[in-house]
């Protein structure tokens, strides 16, 4: 059992390593970009008093280091800093953007999920006729479609010519689940992409299962049909599956700024656009450390998934 | 008997694309009775078999009569592993089956009676403590409880024939005994055994009919006693004939000179797990060394350590006494091209889509810079030396036999101009008569590549009988090596007896409680 658990432990060790080495690089590349908060803050006309005197407000005339130490001293306790052009606690503005974003990543998981399971199953049980390939081809060319581009042609047909759906959260506020129709078009660019690569994963995994010397044996068995292709054959597909689940939560929850900007709804990657464009180096730094932790903690639970479903294939630590 | 509840096949013919595979075949397999198909491999076996089953191959045209029993028909591959589910625990497709038998009961009394029937397969399965592998997936099972499980599915099917396609083959001999064991249960509890097998031993030993098979037709037919005694067809003759028991040279060993690989303080681990114990071993020029021991032994790890291709070792392995690094990627063309290594499995050692003798010219182009055409040249000329002519080896390795492709793979080794050569059970899976042409050629080799050393990895007398010396692994512990004579006239140790004794002591422990006709 040591060995089953080590392993887990030594990925998160591992993970919060790599945590912290994406902050300090994202806080060195933030430094590194020209301006700071303070010359956002001082607006269009720069006075250079002004802007030395935020500075020392803001406590940026300290060096780097010192800021990151002192960022790091907060971590610590728990307290993530606060906001340099709000003055909000970093936490409480991660928390408001959290709450669209995980509804979008919540909707489009409970429909990607069945969704491509449903299409990858039905294109290969019809594996080469008629169904599976009107399902590979929409699929691929669904699939190479960027989000924006299909996001802009939803807009302009359902939105503007035929006027069924609001064209952006505009003026809901925080108060998306009150208004369904608006998160209609949002959650159908998010589910594109995804929809097409897993429903191809799960067909590819399901041809070979079906076409195994297993599957032939559980049909000599006599055991039912749906049962076979569900109970013994899907589980030997979910394994790659459950690794591009992973890459798509991770991608919904930390980078559908794209989606969030086209349909103007204020999830965490409108945080991040705002918070760079202001220089806001506490909330960048929360951020990415947010990022980090869903980053590894996605990718450990796939694992864990992939080990459960081909627990012959070796995790590498 | 009732004909009603006998599977039997009349006048079977399976053609694929106007070739017969099989031919004019009539079988009836009574229950409790074991019958036995034999024959080399690509005689028909296992196509007849699979017919019971109502499988043919892809594009087949089937004629005759096939009729079995209401209740399915079992089937126990040769490789059980690939009828196994590597996805799910042995417990899914077990439950399965049995969920099918208990619908008409209540809800709540499916759940026990699905326990309760599960058990009572595995046990007639020969797994009494069956409960405890039920949550193991099968890569956690050794073959013997894999090849079990798989006839506990068919079992709890309620299938009253069953088809074992070469259930011994591979197996070392003790693994062997518990097979014989497990396949006369079976008759005792009224069940029809189709035996499809080229292990001459095993058939002997448990079979009550046998059937020789030769090019998809079945020559000769008699229980097996008849057969052995006097077979009346020249080919069930040349079947039958005794492998040449190879002469034991008692030349002692050739005395202090030098050694061209040697083993020193050998110790090898898989992660954690030490898998062999500290060996040492030498290896003279145009000796040959067998190492036998039984599955799991350690042997292949061993030879594995040899070519480079197990790096988790502490000792020394020493090529004309020079030490050679642990991992392939860091031994020079000259190293690589010394120690080669042929298979188990020759089949997944070739790429399936180029020409076989393309693929055994690479080892000269890469390992010793020829030049391609001469290369394909050479490997022309080693290839027919080693019995393959120049039409077959111009076709892909799906067009040839396991035997074919097994010299294929030797011929591939060979143009290396290796100073060692491997050969991992090379033997094991083939019929009688390819191992025993197989065994020919390699005893040959001495003279055709002098000074060429040999390391036969082999849970087979037979074939161990070929080296000068032996050694013998048990668990990783090299418990005893000397010279082939010794060794077979007076083991020091029990297992070097078990696993050299002659043959016919399966007969001797067959359970005589079977009725014979």
């Amino acid at each position: 059992m040591t060995a089953l658990w080590s392993w887990p432990a030594r990925r998160l060790l591992l993970g919060a390593g790599q945590t912290a080495a994406v902050v300090l690089l994202v806080f060195a590349l933030t430094e590194a970009l020209p301006g700071d908060a303070a010359v956002a803050l001082a607006g269009d006309q720069p006075d250079p008093g002004r802007i030395a005197a935020l500075r020392e407000a803001l406590h940026l005339d300290r060096p780097a280091h010192e800021r990151l130490a002192a960022w790091a001293a907060g971590l610590l306790h728990g307290d993530l800093g606060r906001s340099l052009t709000s003055g909000r606690p970093v936490s409480s503005l991660l928390a408001d953007g959290f709450a669209p974003t995980l509804l979008l990543a919540a909707l489009t998981l409970a429909l990607l999920i069945p969704a491509a399971v449903g299409l990858g199953v039905l294109a290969a049980r019809h594996e080469g006729r008629l169904a599976d390939r009107v399902i590979s081809a929409l699929t691929l060319g669904v699939y190479a479609v960027p989000e924006f581009a299909l996001g802009v042609l939803l807009v302009a047909l359902f939105a503007l010519r035929l006027g069924w759906l609001p064209p952006t959260a505009v003026g809901y506020g925080d108060d998306l689940l009150a208004h369904p129709a608006a998160l209609v078009l949002p959650v159908l660019v998010l589910l594109s992409r995804p929809v097409c690569s897993l429903a191809r994963l799960i067909r590819a995994g399901m041809t070979d299962a079906l076409a195994s010397p297993y599957v032939a044996h559980a049909r000599r068995c006599a055991i039912p049909g749906s049962r076979i292709r569900y109970a013994h054959a899907l589980p030997n597909a979910l394994a790659p599956a459950a690794q591009q689940l992973a890459r798509t939560v991770d991608w919904l929850l930390c980078g559908v700024i794209v989606v969030e900007a086209l349909f103007v709804i204020p999830g965490l990657g409108t945080v991040l656009m705002n918070a760079v464009a202001e220089r806001d180096v506490p909330v960048i730094q929360g951020l990415a450390l947010v990022f980090g932790v869903t980053a590894v903690l996605l990718n450990l639970g796939a694992d864990l998934v992939t080990h459960r479903f081909a627990p012959r294939a070796a995790v590498a630590a | 008997m009732n004909a009603n509840d006998v599977a039997h096949l009349q006048d079977l013919r399976v053609e694929v694309d106007g070739r017969a595979l099989v031919d004019g075949v009539s079988l009836r397999l009574p229950p409790g009775r074991i019958t036995a198909l034999i024959g080399a491999s690509g005689s028909g076996k296992t196509t007849t078999g699979l017919a019971l089953l109502g499988a043919c191959p892809r594009g087949a045209r089937v004629t005759g009569e096939v009729r079995v029993p209401a209740t399915t028909v079992g089937y126990v591959p040769q490789h059980p592993a690939t009828v196994l589910n590597p996805a799910r625990p042995v417990a899914a497709l077990l439950r399965d089956i049995a969920r099918t038998q208990v619908r008409h009961l209540p809800r709540r009394a499916r759940r026990p009676a699905i326990r309760q029937r599960v058990l009572h397969a595995l046990a007639q399965a020969q797994l009494p403590d069956g409960e405890a592998l039920l949550r193991r997936f099968p890569h956690q099972l050794s073959g013997g409880q894999q090849q079990r499980i798989v006839l506990a599915q068919a079992l709890l099917t309620g299938a009253r024939t069953i088809v074992a396609d070469e259930p011994t083959t591979g197996q070392d001999a003790l693994t062997k005994q518990q097979i014989v064991g497990q396949l006369a249960a079976l008759t005792r509890q009224g069940i029809a055994v189709l035996l499809l097998s080229h292990d001459l031993e095993v058939v002997r030993a448990l079979a009550d009919d046998v059937h020789v098979m030769r090019d998809g037709r079945i020559v000769e037919s008699g229980p097996p006693e008849r057969l052995w005694l006097a077979p009346r067809h020249p080919w069930t003759r040349d079947l039958l004939a005794h492998s040449p028991s190879a002469q034991p040279s008692d030349i002692s060993e050739p005395a202090r000179q030098n050694a061209v690989l040697q083993v020193r303080g050998l110790t090898a681990r898989h992660r954690t797990t030490t898998v062999l114990h500290p060996t040492d071993l030498r290896l003279h020029p145009g000796a040959a060394l067998a190492v036998m021991g039984r599955s799991g032994s350690g042997k292949t790890t061993l030879a594995r350590c040899l070519a480079g291709l197990h790096r988790a070792y502490d000792g020394e392995i020493l090529l004309d006494g020079t030490a050679l690094p642990p991992s392939l990627r860091h031994r020079t063309r000259d190293q690589l091209a010394a120690v080669q290594y042929v298979f188990q499995d020759a089949r997944a050692a070739f790429d399936d889509y180029r020409p076989v003798v393309d693929q055994v010219a690479r080892s000269a182009v890469r390992l010793r810079r020829v030049p391609p055409p001469d290369a394909m040249a050479e490997a022309e000329r080693t290839l027919r030396d080693l019995g393959l002519p120049g039409d077959l080896v111009r076709r892909t390795p799906g067009q040839l036999s396991g035997g074919e492709l097994q010299r294929a793979a030797l011929a591939r080794a060979l143009l290396a101009h290796p100073r060692v050569l491997i050969c991992d059970e090379i033997t094991s899976g083939l019929d009688t008569v390819t191992r025993r042409s197989l065994l020919t050629l390699l005893s040959g080799l001495p003279q055709t590549h002098p000074g060429l050393s040999l390391v036969l990895i082999t849970h087979d007398h037979d074939t161990a009988a070929l080296a000068d010396r032996i050694a013998v692994l048990d668990a990783g512990h090299l418990v005893e090596q000397g010279p082939t004579g010794r060794l077979r006239t007076a083991p020091q140790h029990p297992l070097t007896a078990a696993l050299l004794q002659p043959s016919p002591r399966l007969s001797s422990r067959l359970p005589c409680s079977r009725p014979r006709t």
